[in-house]
């Protein structure tokens, strides 16, 4: 094989990827030591006023107290959930006679593929103030009144809806995943935990956790990136496009001050900031796939 | 470990059977909530119940006629196809680099497509439109599929990496014996071998294009070019909400995806323990 060969073959996607992928990550950056505005996106004129977006960013009581919390909490209960469920998913769907896994199986694939978008406008549509189904429903009940009850007003109940389509969303491919890890478990090893009257539970701890502690970490560590950038779920609920200023999170606000507020620059530092958290808990990815084995 | 642990008791039966309800019931919910309501004449009842109670196909009429989904539609599909060859094309020969050869920075080429996977869109789409307003690609659907490609890109290399490794050396080899120049080989035996991978990516790439919501509602102001994602938006409206034909436009966006899903599930997740867990 002469040399150039593997180059030859990768310079595509290495193109579109420093185009369109490594060079905007650095277009960010610089727009972020900005002050970007409408004149300067209409005119091509910068204007560098150093880590002044920084600067406004960090003595923002917005950030400290709806903005990180908004986004932290919510990407650390999602992931709990969604591994969870999609754990116990997995460990129920190892358990069925082929005919009923199979069923189960497309029921997940069809929760997977419904779109971010549709699968939001449902929830939204469930949960609507005063002719939801759920809201009706929970006011015949009496828990609620749905004349005055509207749920997306109210932060908690908010990131309560958006937390169900999230987990909805997400536990399929934890499902799948930690399936496919199941089925590679030596079952001579279940079958001697049970004769030595190892309980399921214990069987659970002792047994597949650290047997597929790689998986575990994988579906955790991308379920973590994934919930920390959820942008389209709150977006598309009502006031989560910045007319609720308690409801936003990273993703939300950087793009709401660029495209609302036509404040590029500082949102462009929130994007940065959002971008480092994510580096960070991919650089602990990494390390973890690369203890695996090399790639 | 399937039957040992699981049906050995009446009560385990029983849990196991309560448990599959449950999960059905669950996933399916949503997706029964759209079909309804697309399909109910009462769909913006305020006291309509979740079984509709007049059937009806003027919520999809109403959605193809004057929503324009018949456009929105052509343009998604033009974007998505466009996507799925062009980054099945590029992410075929890159992981043939990274799968059948050893070359400098292959490690550090692969650890980059692993680390762009998880950069932020909301980060990308604000140099991203400044670029597009500046070169004039704003309303332009090729826009949408350059940035589509890029997208789809790390996850189709990363999975038909682990496709392309599975091929025998010795089938490539074998080829050459015969006399098959590289090129020859690649086409003829390594590309028909790969195929089934490249049908999984493929539906990957398709639905990044077909779900995108954050670039196809800020490149695209001109209606005519929204795709499905954005037009949905048009239901909504400062006078309410046409919930009828909000969950027609979604049944006719969802029902192909799905499809696509439950047809590939079993490479689909061949694919992913391939590429993403075995590293």
């Amino acid at each position: 094989m002469r040399a150039w060969r593997p180059w030859v073959l990768i310079a595509p996607a290495l193109a579109v990827l420093g185009g369109l992928l490594l060079y905007p990550l650095y277009r960010v950056a610089w727009l972020s030591f900005q002050d970007f505005g409408l004149r300067e996106l209409v005119t091509g004129e910068t204007d560098w006023i150093g880590f002044a977006n920084f600067g406004e960013l960090l003595s923002e009581p917005l950030l400290w107290e709806t903005v990180l919390p908004n986004t932290v909490v919510f990407a650390v209960v999602n992931v709990a959930l969604t591994v969870t469920v999609g754990t116990l998913v997995a460990l129920l769907l190892a358990r069925l006679g082929p005919w009923t896994r199979g069923i189960a199986t497309s029921a997940i694939m069809v929760a997977w593929a419904v779109p971010a978008v549709t699968g939001t406008y449902v929830w939204v549509f469930l949960f609507d103030a005063r002719s939801g189904a759920v809201m009706r429903a929970l006011g015949s009940l009496g828990l609620i009144d749905p004349e005055t009850t509207n749920w997306f007003t109210e932060r908690l109940p908010f990131f309560g809806i958006a937390t169900l389509n999230v987990v909805h969303h997400g536990f399929p491919f934890v499902a799948i995943t930690v399936l496919a890890g199941l089925m590679t478990l030596p079952e001579d090893v279940m079958e001697a935990a049970i004769v030595d009257g190892a309980s399921a539970w214990q069987r659970f701890w002792l047994i597949t956790v650290p047997l597929l502690k790689p998986i575990f970490a994988v579906v955790t560590i991308l379920s973590t990136i994934w919930d920390f950038k959820v942008f389209t779920q709150i977006y598309l609920m009502p006031g989560g496009d910045g007319a609720n200023r308690d409801v936003l999170n990273l993703g939300t606000w950087s793009y709401v001050s660029s495209f609302a507020q036509n404040r590029y620059g500082l949102g462009s530092a929130i994007a940065v900031m959002l971008t480092l958290v994510l580096l960070l808990i991919t650089m602990f990815y990494l390390r973890v796939l690369f203890r695996q084995d090399e790639i | 470990m399937s039957n040992v642990v699981g049906s050995r008791t009446a009560r385990g039966r029983v849990l196991t059977a309560v448990g599959v309800v449950a999960v059905l019931a669950f996933t399916l919910f949503p997706v029964f909530v759209m079909l309804s309501t697309a399909v109910d004449a009462r769909a913006n009842d305020g006291n309509r119940s979740l079984l509709p109670t007049q059937f009806t196909l003027a919520n999809f009429a109403f959605v193809l006629d004057e929503g324009r989904f018949l456009t929105y539609l052509r343009n998604s599909l033009l974007v998505a196809l466009a996507t799925v060859v062009i980054s099945g094309l590029i992410a075929l020969f890159a992981s043939v680099a990274v799968a059948r050869f050893k070359f400098r920075f292959r490690t550090s080429v692969l650890v980059m497509i692993l680390i762009v996977q998880m950069v932020p869109l909301e980060a990308l789409v604000i140099p991203l439109f400044v670029q597009a307003k500046s070169l004039n690609l704003l309303d332009d659907l090729f826009g949408l599929v350059v940035v589509y490609v890029a997208f789809s890109l790390p996850f189709a290399i990363w999975t038909l990496r682990g496709f392309v490794a599975a091929v025998p050396f010795e089938i490539e080899e074998a080829a050459y014996m015969d006399g098959a120049s590289w090129f020859q080989m690649f086409w003829r035996v390594l590309f028909p071998l790969v195929a089934p991978g490249l049908v999984a990516t493929s539906v990957f790439s398709f639905i990044t294009a077909w779900n995108e919501f954050i670039f196809a509602i800020t490149f695209m102001s001109d209606q005519d070019k929204y795709t499905v994602a954005a037009g949905l938006r048009r239901f909504f409206t400062q006078y309410g909400t046409n919930w009828g034909a909000v969950m027609a436009g979604s049944t006719l966006i969802t029902v192909p995806v799905m499809l696509f899903f439950v047809a590939v599930q079993r490479k689909l997740s061949a694919g992913l323990v391939a590429g993403a867990v075995k590293g």
